[in-house]
């Protein structure tokens, strides 16, 4: 008879695992990645390249020499934080540009705290604002890249709508077709176009329990109220509901980045917390702050309240 | 409508592949080895000594404390010695060796099938058959049945209930008896119920098992139609959901009530009881007869359908033999497990024996078993979602690591039930509940230790 | 202009002393009143702050020695004798000198001994392996292998030797503050005195199963055979439950035990290197740990 195993039970296993997760997360993000593609064409997929390639890669580098831990890569986390940079970069941002972005993402917001699991920030909003901070010039050009399908899109401003209502007031949104906005935005970084494929992923996630829409919909519910109040108060001021929600970071940021697990919540009264607060900070910042678009500065705020959250939320206890 | 219990719990696979298996008799080995730590609590002091003939259904162990239990020989023959002998765990506990000579049962015991329906109505006399006969809780956690069945003065029992939940993968033996002996398990519930004062005593099954359902909501509508007693029982479909079969869960599930902290089940007026004890609770009371013998599932994903079994055994039968008698162990088993795959114990001893709570003999492969290497935590809170008790995992498990009893304790990791969903669930392997099991022992007894010291 | 900085300096001179005074005010009400000495004896102790004395750490402990009539119960194992007199001195109480001890990990179980019987697949601490079952090989008594007790130690004496898959005592490392006593669920690992010139003889074996039993389990067991017992001419050794001990209070090290014993179970560490033959009775008594056999010959000073 062979030796026996013997281990403290449980003795089975679920199949999920991190590396499971993660992919979902990846097949989830898929859909956005191809119409970005497909909108942007041979500069997005450049953006998207550089991005992960230098995500994985400076992942790999750091475990290796500078932890000197078992290497990480094969999770997958390093994927995500390089589709979701990308995602939140220009198309025409160049290779370079990107490059920095990641090193900030992985090398300073990730691996610095002790790699997955450890960092306080989401590592890819990290790298956005550090960029958006850095490279302003950069990273507000919206300059149309020729894509591999053509829409009636393409002769464009090189404003994000936001960006539009920020310089031009609400009367912009005037022109904007709110349908149109729903599958190809008229503008904006890769991950904002379209309303649809983005949540055809968060859909999936759902779908396969990957996450819980609590804090998801606590963020698109604050963004809707708050702009709906406001916009009710004095429509001449503020945009409406619907603009705030199709245009910016505000479905992507909901549905990808503030579920990030690490830096959200873990129960569910603190989910519904932290989106509250990321959907107020957002529409403080949209109708008051100096930029167009608050989602990453809301998130990466939001996030260094979550160990405070944690301390103070937590699930209900069976008998008490 | 179907209820379940309103926190956490996980959905495993219930692979049930032995569930049409008729249980078989186990023949006899030449030689048993009685443990005299067959339930919890004290183990029995043995009354006989090595030279004495002993009788199948004599009593060779007494119990040794107030929860603790009568013993009898399985068997008939010579006890060869008493002394120590390495149980499942390899850990030593005194054993009755007795050489098997064939059957012949001490006077008063009824061995034929038919059923008795009438209840005695003297309480005292069913506790005393329930307690001389050394019934204890078949579920898993063997404690003695004559305990449980006595209230603390104060405490009234509003509803006994009928563990048929199965909720262990693999599991079938409670499954098969509910099939194969569904009349003599409600008679036992009904002289239980009789015992608790006739209060209201529901039978409950996970939706997994249609037929037993069927089958025992059938014989439950023959019994009342024509004994008495039997008013007030009633069979309860509950979702299949892990860990269904929990104590607690369990009375959440069917009474919506929850046991508080460190509390018992009567605190909220409840009495849970497995089938396969309202069964020897039937066997002891109607017929006199000792458990010795209990039904135990010979399974896994690696053996042939033909060497699937449900059998039923006596106490004291070396697991090596059955497993022999079972057709030997499958090359590509890794483990065995005694009881369920979720809270079973991993087998280290195979000439260790049954004893009255042994449940199956569960095969793993190495795949399916091994536990993966543990990464970092991801907090993406699957435990704390798994966890039956609305408990953090993932907290006690960093509290734990850092010895901080308090925030432990704060954190209730005293009411934590060991099911293993927090492990089982955690997509990157750590450790949680083996961490958790440990400080969980030692925040109980601080918190024992304070109890006493208050008391003085 | 001028006016916003002389306005800012005037808000937080203010706001400075305002603060200063409540700081002031707070630390005067909730001065803890201390015994000077307390002080003074902490600094004289080692700081390790490991719990050895039986205190939360060096500050409890200093506090305990202040309060204590005398120093009869007060030990620093990590600081010895000498932090002792010092400690006796601040207080000007006086202080027994107490043998030095020395951890001693009493199982010779090595991989080759003590054959594996079975795989351990969960969380690698011994307390959770102990609570699971008996372990990994036949013997139910001896070192889980691991490594609770290499974790516990604060003064990195402790190491697993991956060859044989038990722990090895550093004794120069060594603080004897028992940490690594607690921290082992099996009770393998025993503080004993460390012996003249560190020479120490123990048996290597805490297995009370019978002689067989114990035997089939591992090779260098003791089988409580009790020739070591009959051998010793200071009455040092007891058998009891199939184990022999030795008390290293009676032992005078003259190794008679360690010829006789059959299994090989009685070590002899420390003795310098001399042909056959046992040699005289020495004085002092004990045991202990690192290099198992090979009685090397390195009388190591006493700590401190």
């Amino acid at each position: 008879m062979n030796t026996l195993l013997v281990s403290p039970s449980p003795h089975l296993h679920t199949k999920t695992s991190t590396a499971s997760l993660m992919r979902d997360v990846v097949i989830a993000l898929l859909p956005a990645v191809l119409v970005s593609v497909l909108f942007y064409g041979w500069s997005e997929l450049l953006v998207l390249g550089v991005s992960v390639a230098s995500c994985v890669l400076l992942e790999y580098l750091i475990t290796k020499f500078l932890l000197k831990a078992p290497c990480t890569v094969g999770d997958w986390s390093a994927v995500i934080t390089g589709i979701l940079l990308a995602l939140n970069l220009p198309a025409s941002t160049p290779w370079w540009v990107v490059f920095v972005g990641a090193v900030v993402a992985i090398g300073v917001a990730k691996m610095t705290f002790g790699g997955l699991g450890q960092n306080l920030f989401n590592p890819a909003i990290a790298g956005r604002v550090f960029l958006l901070i850095s490279f302003p010039t950069y990273m507000t050009d919206w300059t149309r890249t020729k894509g591999f399908i053509s829409s009636s899109l393409d002769a464009f401003s090189g404003a994000t709508p936001l960006g539009l209502v920020k310089e031009g007031g609400v009367a912009a949104t005037e022109s904007m077709d709110y349908l149109n906005m729903l599958f190809l935005n008229i503008g904006g970084s890769a991950g904002e176009l379209s309303a649809i494929a983005l949540t055809l992923g968060f859909i999936y996630l759902l779908v396969r329990r990957v996450i819980k829409p609590w804090i998801t919909l606590s963020i698109l519910g604050t963004v809707a109220v708050f702009s709906a109040i406001c916009w009710g108060i004095n429509p001449e001021q503020f945009t409406d509901p619907v603009f705030n929600l199709l245009t910016g970071g505000v479905l992507l940021g909901s549905m990808f980045m503030a579920t990030d697990y690490v830096t959200s919540p873990m129960s569910n009264l603190g989910g519904v917390i932290f989106g509250v607060g990321i959907g107020l900070l957002t529409m403080l910042i949209r109708y008051f702050g100096a930029y167009p678009e608050g989602m990453s500065f809301a998130i990466l705020i939001m996030n260094s309240t979550v160990p405070l959250i944690n301390k103070f939320c937590h699930g209900k206890k069976y008998g008490r | 409508m179907k209820t379940t219990f309103s926190i956490g719990g996980i959905h495993p696979n219930d692979s049930k592949i032995s569930k049409d298996c008729k249980i078989e008799v186990l023949p006899l080995p030449e030689v048993v080895y009685v443990s005299m730590a067959q339930h919890l609590g004290a183990p029995a002091t043995p009354v006989v000594k090595p030279g004495d003939t002993v009788k199948t259904g004599q009593v060779i162990a007494e119990p040794a404390g107030f929860i603790s239990a009568f013993v009898h020989s399985p068997v008939t023959g010579t006890v060869k010695s008493v002394g120590p002998r390495k149980d499942l765990a390899g850990n030593n506990v005194t054993h009755v060796e007795i050489s098997v000579e064939p059957d012949q049962w001490a006077e008063g015991i009824d061995t034929s099938d038919t059923l008795v329906v009438e209840i005695p109505q003297d309480n005292k006399f069913i506790l005393d058959r329930i307690k001389a006969c050394g019934v204890v809780g078949l579920g898993g956690a063997t404690f003695p049945t004559h305990v449980k069945l006595c209230p603390p003065p104060g405490k009234k029992a509003d509803c006994l209930i009928l563990n048929g939940a199965e909720c262990e993968p693999y599991l079938t033996s409670d499954y098969r008896i509910m099939l194969e002996r569904s009349k003599e398990i409600i008679v036992g519930a009904a002289i239980m119920k009789q015992v608790l004062g006739g209060c209201r005593t529901v039978i409950g099954i996970e939706e997994n098992k249609p037929e037993a359902i069927k089958v025992m909501s059938e014989s439950l509508a023959e019994l009342q139609k024509t004994a008495k007693g039997f008013d007030g029982i009633q069979v309860m479909s509950l979702k299949k959901k892990y860990p269904q079969g929990g104590e607690k869960q369990l009375i959440d599930a069917v009474m919506k009530r929850q046991v508080k902290s460190m509390g018992l089940p009567i605190d909220v007026g409840a009495v849970v009881q497995n089938v396969a004890t309202s069964l020897a609770v039937y066997e002891a009371v109607q017929k006199n007869k000792p458990l010795i013998t209990n039904v135990m599932t010979i399974t896994g994903d690696c053996l042939p359908m033909e060497r699937q079994h449900n059998y039923l055994f006596r106490i004291g039968m070396p697991l090596s033999y059955i497993a022999q008698v079972a057709g030997g162990v499958p090359e590509s088993a890794a483990k065995i497990v005694s009881g369920g795959p979720m809270m079973g114990k991993a087998i280290s001893n195979m000439d260790a024996c049954t004893v009255k709570g042994s449940s199956s003999l569960l095969y793993f492969t190495d795949e399916q078993t091994r536990r993966k290497e543990a990464s970092a935590c991801i907090r993406c809170g699957k435990c704390a979602d798994a966890c039956p008790m609305g408990l953090e995992p993932f907290l006690l498990n960093k509290y734990a690591r850092n010895g901080m009893m308090e925030e432990l304790e704060e954190n209730a990791i005293q009411d934590c039930i060991e099911c293993g969903c927090c492990l089982y669930s955690c997509p990157a392997n750590i450790p949680l509940l083996d961490v958790i099991r440990i400080a969980k022992g030692d925040v109980i007894r601080i918190i024992r230790g304070r109890a006493a010291a208050a008391k003085k | 202009m001028t006016q916003t900085i002389i306005w800012t300096i005037a808000i937080i001179t203010i706001l400075g002393a305002v603060l200063a005074v409540v700081l002031f005010l707070v630390a005067k009400k909730f001065k803890v009143e201390e015994d000077p000495r307390i002080d003074q004896v902490e600094k004289v102790l080692p700081g390790a702050n490991c719990g050895g004395c039986g205190q939360a750490g060096c500050h409890a402990f200093a506090q305990h020695c202040v309060e204590s009539p005398d120093l009869g119960a007060c030990f620093c194992p990590v600081g010895g004798n000498d932090v002792m007199q010092k400690v006796a001195d601040v207080l000007g109480l006086k202080v027994e000198a107490k043998d030095p001890m020395v951890a001693v990990v009493r199982c010779n179980g090595t991989c080759e001994n003590r054959p594996r019987t079975s795989e351990y697949g969960g969380y690698a601490s011994c307390r959770v392996k102990a609570s699971l079952y008996s372990g990994d090989t036949g013997c139910s008594f001896g070192c889980l292998g691991c490594g609770d007790c290499v974790s516990a130690c604060s003064f990195g004496a402790l190491s697993m030797d991956p060859q044989t898959g038990l722990p090895v005592v550093d004794q120069d490392k060594c603080t004897a503050c028992g940490a690594c006593v607690k921290a082992c669920p099996k009770n393998v690992i025993e503080l004993r005195k460390k012996g003249r010139k560190d020479m120490r003889v123990f048996v290597s074996c805490i297995n009370k199963d019978k002689g067989a039993v114990a035997r089939k389990a591992c090779k260098a067991a003791c089988i409580g055979c009790g020739k070591c017992a009959k051998v010793c001419p200071f009455e040092a050794i007891t058998v009891e439950n199939n184990l022999a001990y030795i008390d290293f209070n009676k032992c005078k090290l003259c190794k008679k035990c360690v010829a006789e014993c059959p299994t090989g179970a009685i070590h002899a560490v420390n003795f310098p290197v001399i042909p056959p033959k046992p040699a005289a009775p020495a004085p002092k008594p004990a045991v202990a740990p690192a290099a198992p056999e090979a009685p090397a010959a390195e009388p190591v000073k006493k700590e401190e």
